[in-house]
């Protein structure tokens, strides 16, 4: 029995989809601080955590559609437009900023129920429903900005957007510290969590057992939404300026991050922690980059690499997994 | 086991018959006669109608369900029976009539009203989440009380336990439901249902995908289940496992009662097929032939796979239709898809006519040397269910039809592929019809049609009549045996035993991935079949590895 426990465990880990991508982000670090001690210097981590901690919200953000079984096209859009509602309510109308980061996750909120919605009623792909939401929320947010930044944020929100506490540590880590053992909490332990799995794994069986499709579908992309406009406002803090063009350059990594960590589009399996590893990881890559000054263009090309690998390895465990499978039924 | 004298171990009284006789004569439902049996009856369907734009599915049709009994509700496909059940777990709503649970109106609106009323149903597909524990799955829809509320695996698990002892299942029930058998998923979906306090529990098709050794488990569960009162209506194909296990039988034919509740004590089976199919099953008597002298077509020898097939020798003659005989996972569709190139062989030789060949890739296979499969699965490997008739049946041909350029007109596909589709009399209004449309039958016929379009020489049939009803059965035996008659070399996989034995000429068996030995068919039902169980018997107890092989912490631990 306890030699069976133990099998158990180490069975349990290589299962796991957040332990390969750790094994993967603590080789690196060692790799690259062997080579180049500065990568640890208390500012390049400062640096890679803020990186994360930003990225982090955007994967989040289509990894729970994911886990549903769909996309969303539009998760850049809507962290756009909540952070520019957030920058312009701020200087032009003079909100104070914890109310105007307040309204501005209502917009994300509301662009994200929108989506849902959508696509629970009509019935069409959410594919194609991000793709035209996509369009409109961009458009707002041109219409808004006229394409140009609002410079004017508070002291306090540039303040916390890029100081740091405990040594090296920013104050966005926090939010997004609370992000992913919120999100782990609710995909593992909360009724609404195991459903959006469900709905994700088998949505006939989940209908028929009496579990409404529709409401979950809609409950996951508001959820969505939400944490596209997190990862906004936190860009917001960051780059200290209203920028339109926030989350122009989201969709490739909002797809490789939760990929990385294992997670299978068809739906039904994703992993926090193996998400927040592909965060890592890709944020590695970038700074390794910039700390050999490589050309950064190769970002897009290693990032593309990283994608075929990761897709590769979860390829090989789903063959093997149904070999094993196979046994089991014959 | 196939005696069908199951049905006299619980001899009950029949003051509540209402059987109407044999025929079609439903009479007009008398509702009264209905009316006096409300006392006793637990659910009861009076003169219900559906309709469908232009399809009458549901006429008039009346049947009674007894406390703790089993109801076989039988018909061909098309005959209404999985609008009948629709109807009672609250997908369709009535046209007409009504229904009684408990002498109560019961008139569910959405599956969740008749879950509500103790009704539940076990679907022929699965329906359980493959990553969720069995725990998850049984209470799927109730993990907590609210979206926000902490799932409770402690307490889930314990639940779960309960009814995974009752079910006689076991396995921890915190272990995901991807890792069990498809024997065993079937248990934890009886288990959910039952978990949902149903009463009145539907079955369709149970043991489709059923070991035999399973299916007795599964009765075993079934028969104490009904003894503590529950309801049962059983959905089934096989006749022989209906008149095993049930007490009473409702027979629908083109949606109106064939026969309504009736005692099946008494009943042989030509009397139920006469009631399904409005006449007696025609059972071909063909003579045995002798194909000894004919060429070799296809050869294997001492092949292995990677799949686990160790030592295969199979030849099978021009003309001849060899048998493949085995339990479910015996590896016969393994084999199939090895000898099509869908799989590799690493051993031993293959050979067609004499030649040696070395075949890796299915279009190869079908291509040059001509060998069509015929798979079990239709729907997702047999065909494509959203493209037509005409794609389907062409798409073997379309490289050879194509011109030096690859150009390939519509018209020549048709020229090519209509007289195979007429042969077959595949029922379809148009060749442009998709086939996810047709019937199961007229699925089966047109993916039949697409290797005879191919002009293929070796035919490998897969379980060709699963999900088809009798009429549908034997024309498609009849065309094996045409197609054998006209020189086709055919290997054939089923485990319906009567089938085998009315078709093959020689019967191979096998187990465990390996042949076990050879049977020539002298159509004699009893000594053939005796034969064949006891080659599947010989080693050891067969059933036991399969038993083994199903227990999922023993797999976790085998790796092969």
């Amino acid at each position: 029995m306890n030699g069976a426990r133990a099998g158990g465990l180490r069975e349990g880990l290589r299962e796991n989809d957040w332990f390969g991508p750790l094994l993967v982000t603590l080789a690196a670090v060692a790799i690259v601080t062997a080579l180049n001690p500065a990568f640890l210097s208390p500012f390049n981590v400062q640096i890679l955590l803020l990186a994360i901690s930003v990225n982090a919200m955007v994967a989040f953000s289509q990894m729970i559609i994911i886990a549903i079984g769909q996309m969303n096209l539009s998760v850049g859009a809507i962290g756009g437009l909540a952070a520019i509602a957030f920058a312009g309510m701020m200087e032009v109308w003079g909100v104070p900023w914890p109310l105007a980061a307040v309204l501005a996750l209502g917009i994300g909120l509301l662009a994200g129920l929108a989506n849902g919605l959508l696509v629970a009623t009509t019935g069409i792909s959410a594919f194609i429903i991000t793709l035209a939401t996509l369009s409109i929320f961009k458009g707002v947010n041109l219409g808004i900005t006229e394409a140009q930044p609002f410079y004017e944020i508070p002291a306090a929100v540039k303040s916390l957007g890029n100081d740091t506490f405990l040594g090296p540590l920013p104050w966005l880590v926090l939010p997004c510290a609370a992000v992913v053992l919120g999100l782990w909490y609710t995909l593992d332990r909360l009724s609404i969590g195991r459903a959006i799995l469900a709905v994700g794994g088998n949505a006939h069986a989940a209908e028929l057992s009496g579990i409404s499709v529709g409401r979950v579908t809609v409950a996951a992309h508001a959820l969505s939404g939400l944490l596209a406009a997190l990862a906004g406002i936190m860009l917001v803090g960051r780059l200290q300026l209203g920028q339109p063009t926030i989350g122009d350059d989201w969709l490739i990594l909002s797809f490789a991050a939760p990929v990385i960590g294992g997670a299978v589009l068809s739906g039904g399996r994703v992993s926090v922690g193996g998400t927040f590893f592909g965060v890592v990881l890709v944020a590695i890559f970038t700074q390794v980059l910039v700390l050999f000054s490589i050309d950064p263009f190769l970002v897009q090309i290693v990032l593309g690499v990283l994608i075929l690998w990761a897709v590769g390895i979860n390829r090989y465990r789903e063959v093997r997994s149904r070999r094993r499978a196979g046994t089991v039924v014959t | 086991m196939r005696g069908g004298d199951g049905a006299g171990d619980v001899p009950r009284r029949d003051d509540t018959c209402t059987g109407t006789g044999t025929g079609t004569g439903t009479g007009t439902g008398t509702v009264s006669e209905d009316g006096s049996a409300n006392g006793v009856a637990m659910f009861v369907a009076e003169n219900v109608t559906k309709t469908f734009p232009g399809v009458v599915a549901l006429r008039d049709v009346r049947l009674s369900l007894e406390p703790g009994s089993i109801h076989a509700l039988l018909g061909e496909n098309g005959a209404g029976k999985s609008t009948l059940i629709k109807a009672v777990t609250g997908v369709h709503a009535l046209d007409g009539g009504r229904m009684l649970l408990d002498g109560e109106p019961f008139r569910p609106r959405t599956t969740h009203d008749a879950i509500a009323r103790g009704v539940g149903v076990v679907h022929q597909e699965r329906n359980l989440i493959p990553r969720f524990s069995i725990a998850e799955n049984i209470f799927l829809e109730r993990l907590a009380d609210g979206a926000l509320r902490r799932v409770a695996r402690g307490r889930l698990i314990e639940e779960a336990r309960h009814w995974l002892e009752l079910l006689e299942i076991d396995a921890d029930p915190a272990l995901p439901v991807e890792r069990l058998n498809v024997a065993r998923m079937q248990l934890v979906e009886i288990a959910k249902a039952l978990s949902l306090g149903s009463r009145l529990l539907l079955l369709d098709e149970p043991t489709a995908s059923l070991t035999a050794h399973e299916t007795d488990t599964l009765f075993g569960i079934l028969r104490r289940l009904r003894d503590d009162g529950t309801s049962l209506m059983f959905v089934s194909h096989k006749l022989e496992e209906v008149q095993e296990i049930c007490d009473r039988v409702t027979v629908l034919r083109d949606g109106e009662n064939a026969c309504e509740s009736r005692p099946l004590a008494g009943m042989g089976r030509q009397d139920i097929v006469r009631l399904m199919i409005g006449r007696a099953e025609i059972i071909p008597d063909w003579p045995a032939r002798d194909r000894t002298g004919r060429e070799t077509v296809l050869a294997l020898e001492g092949v292995s796979t990677p799949l686990g097939h160790e030592g295969i020798d199979l030849a099978v003659r021009e003309g001849e239709i060899v048998g493949l005989y085995g339990l479910v996972g015996a590896g016969r569709s393994e084999l199939a898809k090895c000898i099509v190139g869908k799989h590799p062989i690493d051993g031993g030789t293959v050979s067609i006519r004499g030649e040696r060949v070395d075949i890796r890739t299915v279009a190869e296979a079908v291509g040059r040397h001509r060998i069509g499969y015929v798979s079990e699965d239709r729907k997702s490997e047999g065909l494509v269910l959203m493209h037509s008739v005409l794609d389907n049946v062409g798409a073997p041909v379309w490289r050879r039809l194509a011109s030096a350029v690859g150009l390939l007109g519509d018209r020549r596909v048709r020229e090519h592929a209509l007289p195979f589709v007429r042969k077959l009399e595949v029922r379809t209004p148009s060749l442009a019809q998709s086939v996810g449309n047709l019937s199961g039958g007229n699925q089966q016929k047109v993916s039949v049609a697409k290797w005879l379009a191919a002009e293929v020489r070796i035919l490998i049939v897969d379980e060709p009549s699963v999900g088809i009803d009798i009429k549908t059965k034997a024309y498609l035996h009849e065309l094996i045996r045409e197609l054998s008659d006209a020189g086709i070399a055919l290997l054939l996989i089923t485990s319906d035993m009567p089938e085998m034995i009315a078709l093959a000429d020689r019967i191979v068996v096998m187990g465990d991935y390996r042949i076990r030995g050879e049977i020539a068919n002298d159509r004699d039902y009893d000594a053939v079949s005796g034969r064949i169980m006891a080659l599947i018997q010989g080693e050891g107890e067969a059933a036991a590895p399969i038993i083994g092989r199903s227990d999922p912490t023993a797999s976790s631990t085998v790796s092969r």
